[in-house]
């Protein structure tokens, strides 16, 4: 997400949404606009977007300054969002679900460690964690987002532990004491601790499961 | 100028004591200046096992308080001039040292000695403190149990919070056989977890038991396996590249019999 002072634009899977602040003078949005659509037209170019201002409403002559505005740089304002659209409870609550996963589980507050966690180690974060080293048993990770081990997985972790199904936890050896995402929890079958390449573990239709990152597709892994 | 090695394991039982008899001895036969001592309060061993209990008079408690001077408190080994045992006490607790006090005493010992070797207790709390403080290097002994393997990762741990790193590992009290069998995790699993740099692999041996009980450091035995890997894990602390030493057993009688027999 970019943010000016009365201005953010954050990207989704439906184009890009343009957040304007209802309290401020239209002038002082618009001209934000100019400013930084002229900084970044080179990378927004050609997309559609839609706007959201609060249960604000522009009279003509604003709106059509504001379409030509975006027209300039190439950009089509293909609608307003409502707030519900934007804040969820719509009426179709599985795509509010996605845009919610977009937000949260793509992007964010990333830790990265660069070193092995060992027993009696406790990492809790905001976000996501990025581990470049092993986390061993005894010791744990408890993250709002993804968590990512570069190494072996052998001790806790807890993935979208606010309550998040979306998030996932993958890892080069994932063989750990413990899995959590969100408010479900499995362990590693016993025993089996042969490697089998890198995997992700995953919330699908409520099960917590795991599958092999080898020869998958990349694409939607975060969903 | 010389160096105080902590030996550590966070659990008991796994042969810190026995490492640290062996070790002190082993670098005192190579003609260094050694001094051993003890920083288990309360439960002091490493007297025991060098056979100098009945020489105390002062202790560790004694010198860091102030009761006596160093020299008063170190005992003469009684096989090598140049090895020493600074007893722990035995009727105060951990509390009765802190790790200022150990700081000063290991700065002290290490003007006066090639090596101090530093029999740290069990744990992870005060005694454990006290023992790393004046520490220059670690070594951390490990059996091949799951239970003395997850310790280990835990002291490794908190020896780097110390700013102890690269610490060592000797893994004690290895079964060839039923690591052969599979029924005993074997090298590679433990240090597939540690990542530690490996100091050296002691064999189970019934003569440590003999040893411990006479007083007398395995180091010393030219027959025993263990006193064989002992006397490598020294030279190795003193900086020689040594080959580990090949635990392979030799088939038994019974295993060429069932092999015969078609058994296996």
């Amino acid at each position: 997400m970019t943010r000016t002072e009365h201005l953010s634009i954050k990207g989704t899977r439906d184009g890009l949404v343009l957040y304007l602040d209802p309290n401020v003078e239209f002038q002082i949005v618009l001209d934000e606009l100019k400013h930084y659509l002229g900084e970044s037209s080179q990378f927004l170019q050609g997309a559609t977007v839609r706007c959201y201002a609060g249960e604000r409403g522009y009279n003509a002559e604003e709106l059509q300054a504001l379409t030509s505005t975006l027209a300039s740089y190439n950009l089509e304002l293909s609608g307003w969002l409502k707030a519900a659209e934007v804040y969820g409870k719509t009426t179709r609550p599985s795509d509010v679900e996605r845009e919610k996963g977009d937000e949260s589980m793509a992007e964010g507050n990333c830790l990265f460690i660069d070193r092995t966690l060992r027993s009696g180690n406790s990492v809790q974060y905001e976000g996501h964690v990025v581990v470049l080293g092993d986390v061993n048993p005894g010791a744990e990770i408890i993250s709002t987002g993804n968590i990512v081990v570069l190494g072996a997985l052998r001790g806790v972790a807890h993935a979208g532990a606010s309550g998040n199904r979306l998030a996932t936890v993958s890892a080069y050896h994932l063989i750990p004491t413990q899995l959590r995402i969100a408010d479900l929890l499995t362990r590693a079958p016993d025993g089996e601790d042969t490697w089998r390449g890198p995997e992700i573990a995953r919330v699908k239709e409520g099960q917590l499961i795991v599958e092999g990152l080898a020869g998958m597709t990349w694409k939607g892994s975060l969903r | 100028m010389g160096e105080v090695i902590v030996v550590t394991s966070g659990k008991g039982g796994v042969g810190k004591t026995t490492t640290s008899a062996n070790l002190g001895t082993g670098l005192a036969v190579a003609g260094h200046k050694v001094v051993l001592v003890d920083t288990d309060i309360g439960l002091r061993n490493l007297d025991v096992v060098m056979g100098l209990e009945n020489r105390i008079v002062y202790d560790i408690v004694d010198v860091t308080s102030g009761n006596c001077r160093l020299r008063q408190a170190l005992i003469k080994d009684k096989r090598f001039e140049n090895l020493f045992l600074l007893p722990a006490a035995q009727t105060k607790d951990k509390n009765a040292v802190t790790p200022e006090q150990m700081r000063e005493l290991a700065a002290e010992l290490k003007q006066e000695f090639d090596y101090a070797i530093i029999d740290c207790p069990a744990g992870i709390e005060q005694g454990f403190k006290n023992a790393i403080a004046g520490a220059d290097r670690a070594v951390v002994v490990t059996t091949p149990e799951m239970s003395a393997v997850r310790d280990a990762d835990r002291i490794i741990g908190l020896l780097e919070a110390a700013e102890l790193s690269n610490p060592k590992l000797i893994i004690n009290r290895i079964r060839p056989q039923m690591v052969k069998r599979g029924d005993m995790m074997d090298m590679a699993d433990i240090l597939d977890i540690l990542a530690i740099e490996l100091l050296g692999v002691v064999p189970e041996d019934e003569s440590i038991i003999i040893s411990t009980n006479k007083g007398e450091p395995a180091v010393m035995d030219h027959n025993a396996k263990a006193g064989e890997a002992y006397r490598r894990i020294t030279r190795r602390i003193r900086g020689e590249q040594v080959a580990l030493m090949n635990l392979d057993v030799p088939e038994g009688l019974m295993d060429k019999l069932r092999k015969l027999v078609g058994l296996r």
